[in-house]
């Protein structure tokens, strides 16, 4: 990144050939919609790019880059709450429902690559169903494996409150997908 | 350990964040617990679930397109970089104030007289005979009640009179270099003389 803020030509393409795979999965997931994960990707890249003189040497790179994704993030979802154009509770038990019926299927004694597919999507439309705050919290953690402290400085909030965002995160998450895992036959 | 302390710590014992004996207490009560432990199972899965989630690849394009849109666009300018340039032309302003200023200091203590350009200062060669104007404490000439015109030559400004015969420079050249003053005068320690000005 030191390299990009000094314009060095080759340095940004790098940059973003290194972390778009992060930064996509992080929108997709915290979004739920691929579609835009793409936009906003580009998005966050482009803030780099803009703002590049301002990021502090000495300081971690893809904290930075999170921090702008994350805000971005942030700002998508209450804007799509403004809209009322968000994916919404009905649609999640929908999804759920269906993903239920045939994880239940009795003639599969395995988890099949559909019903996966479906687990994997039902838990995607659920993790879009827990509160923003508590979402990207969970989302850094769970799915981007940061750490409570790097979380913190991504979020600007107490390492104590990031705690108790994802423990919360996780309990809703739970309530969410336990009837799905218990009628695939989980306890 | 209760049942509501075991759910407590499911978050750090999933992040192996757990002390010795809160790990060996929560791990006796799940054999002991089989409501705690099937919790705990549901939620180690719902986690393992969030981790197994594909991940979602960038787009194909996305470095072309950021890059193309980054031609287009001009950095930010820099912070730092920017809030040094602020001051400099108050800064600036200041200093030319001030360097005005004492340009003009010694005319402000002349009075004018008709006909006369304060630009131009007339050098004395009898100051004994005028009572300068910031002598201190005593002022004979207006305690004895004296002319007009003797008043007013007792407002000239004493850096109007020549005092070549009293000090050997009338300007000390000086340089800086490297933020420190240099004076190219040898010494200023053996100039002789009760009084010095430096006119412009």
């Amino acid at each position: 990144m030191g390299r990009v803020a000094e314009d060095e030509e080759r340095a940004f393409p790098e940059l973003v050939r290194r972390y778009q795979g992060r930064v996509t999965n992080l929108v997709s997931r915290v979004l739920n919609d691929r579609e835009c994960a793409d936009d906003l990707a580009q998005e966050v890249f482009i803030r780099v790019f803009v703002h590049r003189r301002n990021y502090r040497r000495g300081s971690k790179f893809s904290t930075w880059l999170f921090t702008i994704a994350a805000n971005l993030a942030k700002n998508e979802i209450r804007r799509r709450v403004r809209r009322r154009n968000w994916f919404s509770l009905d649609a999640l038990q929908e999804v759920l429902k269906d993903s239920a019926i045939q994880l239940a299927d009795p003639t599969e004694g395995r988890e099949s690559a559909m019903e996966r597919e479906q687990l994997q999507k039902a838990v995607g439309h659920a993790i879009a169903t827990v509160p923003e705050k508590y979402r990207l919290a969970l989302v850094l953690r769970d799915i981007e494996g940061l750490a409570y402290e790097e979380i913190a400085q991504v979020l600007n909030i107490p390492g104590g409150t990031v705690r108790s965002r994802i423990n919360r995160a996780r309990s809703m998450l739970k309530r969410k997908i336990q009837p799905l895992l218990k009628r695939e036959g989980q306890p | 350990m209760k049942c509501a302390q075991v759910r407590e710590l499911f978050g750090a014992y999933w992040d192996d964040e757990t002390t010795q004996a809160e790990r060996e207490a929560l791990e006796q009560h799940f054999t002991a617990c089989d409501e705690c432990r099937s919790e705990y199972e549901v939620f180690s899965r719902t986690l393992e679930l969030m981790g197994s989630l594909p991940r979602t690849e960038a787009a194909p394009d996305l470095v072309d397109r950021v890059l193309a849109r980054a031609r287009r666009v001009s950095p930010a300018p820099d912070r730092v970089a920017g809030k040094g340039l602020r001051w400099v032309p108050v800064t600036a302003a200041a200093a030319l104030a001030v360097l005005a200023l004492v340009s003009i200091a010694p005319w402000f203590n002349v009075t004018p007289r008709e006909g006369t350009r304060p630009a131009a200062p007339v050098a004395v060669h009898d100051p004994a005979a005028i009572t300068p104007e910031r002598s201190g404490v005593h002022e004979p000439a207006r305690e004895h009640g004296v002319g007009a015109s003797q008043l007013a030559r007792t407002v000239i400004s004493d850096s109007l009179f020549d005092h070549s015969e009293d000090v050997e420079f009338i300007l000390d050249p000086v340089t800086l270099k490297r933020g420190r003053v240099r004076s190219l005068a040898p010494s200023t320690m053996g100039v002789q003389g009760e009084r010095a000005s430096i006119t412009f």
